[in-house]
């Protein structure tokens, strides 16, 4: 991936102070402006393009895993998949199944590794949503998973968590009675009280 | 034996079920990477995701993007990543068609990122090629200049058919 230019101290203190001042709907311009893969998708940057509809590109990685490995990225610019409308993204996926399809019968290999990271702690480089399709061959060590047991308080805790806020997500009311036998209300509300903003995770790409 | 996820969906397992319908379960298996992995399947079985009917799949997708956010919300976390393993060579382990959603925080442990490759222009546009080529539905029958001299009559009335 191309790294933008270098910019002095005084270059940057002049692009902070702009950043400051613009509105939400021009910061977003603005990122837009600077993202490689906006320029990519517009032609501004050449790449090779393997697949192209009126929503999204893939192309081939330039610096891949794995000869093959395809970037599938929306032409609009999303940072995470949480912004991402859920039709655009069922598409994405889609599309992901089909060049799957394809490197399997073309690239002649026996796998293929679908891998999204969602923020800089998940490992995102880039500020523009990807889908990396990855060709795979048996052990080339790409994307080791692996698994340990976790005992059954850990996932009793994981449910109790995660399980409101997914079924507030679908739009499913719980039950008052709640079936779990741990003590969880406490919790759950300072929960409620920082609730992630996903803009947050999205804007650190600025 | 039967399939582990296929168990999970008919309620045989220690995994615990956060959400299940006719056509998706979402479960928190007794195994994970990390403590707060969840994995989103579809409730019939299919193995590998190009045998996963579209619409299922597209829900599947919607439905990972759901499981993520809620785990941004209810574990607090700053990352996630969505994996999915397609075929024993890219390391899928259970014969069922899955996406993993795995929970992820500043130096947690885990690293995701391959070693990057280096392609020349040649590569590159060798690989160019070979990806924008359309997949041929059915092979061609016949070669005709490798064909020996005994196959020649029955070739020959093919290709007349043909």
């Amino acid at each position: 991936m191309p790294n933008p230019p270098e910019l002095t101290p005084e270059q940057q203190k002049e692009l902070q102070e702009k950043l400051k001042n613009m509105s939400p709907e021009e910061l977003q311009e603005f990122q837009k402006q600077q993202c490689i893969f906006c320029q990519i998708v517009s032609g501004k940057i050449p790449s090779k393009k393997i697949y192209e509809d009126e929503k999204v590109i893939a192309i081939l990685d330039i610096n891949p895993a794995a000869k093959g490995h395809l970037l599938l990225l929306p032409k609009e610019h999303y940072s995470i998949m949480p912004q991402i409308p859920d039709e655009d993204l069922s598409h994405l996926f889609l599309i992901a199944k089909q060049l799957s399809k394809k490197m399997l019968q073309k690239m002649k290999v026996a796998g293929t590794s679908i891998f999204i990271a969602n923020g800089l702690a998940a490992g995102q480089r880039a500020q523009h949503f990807m889908i990396h399709i990855i060709p795979r061959k048996q052990g080339d060590g790409v994307l080791p998973l692996n698994e340990q047991l976790q005992d059954k308080e850990m996932l009793q805790n994981i449910k109790t968590a995660v399980q409101p806020k997914l079924l507030n997500q679908l739009g499913i009311k719980q039950k008052e009675p709640a079936v779990e036998k741990t003590p969880k209300s406490q919790k759950e509300e300072k929960e409620e009280d920082n609730d992630v903003n996903l803009d947050d995770i999205a804007n650190l790409f600025k | 034996m039967g399939c582990e996820y296929c168990e999970i969906a008919a309620g045989n397992s220690k995994s615990l079920i956060l959400h299940q319908d006719a056509e998706i379960v979402v479960a928190v298996k007794d195994t994970s990477v990390i403590p707060g992995q969840i994995t989103v399947f579809p409730t019939e079985h299919h193995p590998i995701m190009e045998l996963v009917p579209d619409n299922i799949l597209q829900k599947c997708s919607i439905m990972a993007n759901k499981v993520s956010v809620a785990i941004f919300e209810g574990l607090d976390t700053t990352g996630t990543n969505v994996i999915i393993q397609n075929g024993t060579a890219a390391g899928q382990n259970r014969p069922h068609f899955a996406i993993e959603i795995i929970p992820r925080r500043e130096n947690d442990g885990l690293d995701f990122q391959w070693p990057q490759k280096q392609l020349t222009e040649d590569e590159l546009g060798y690989l160019f090629n070979e990806l924008t080529e359309d997949v041929p539905e059915e092979k061609p029958a016949i070669k005709p200049k490798k064909v020996s001299g005994k196959d020649n009559y029955l070739l020959k009335s093919l290709k007349r058919k043909a």
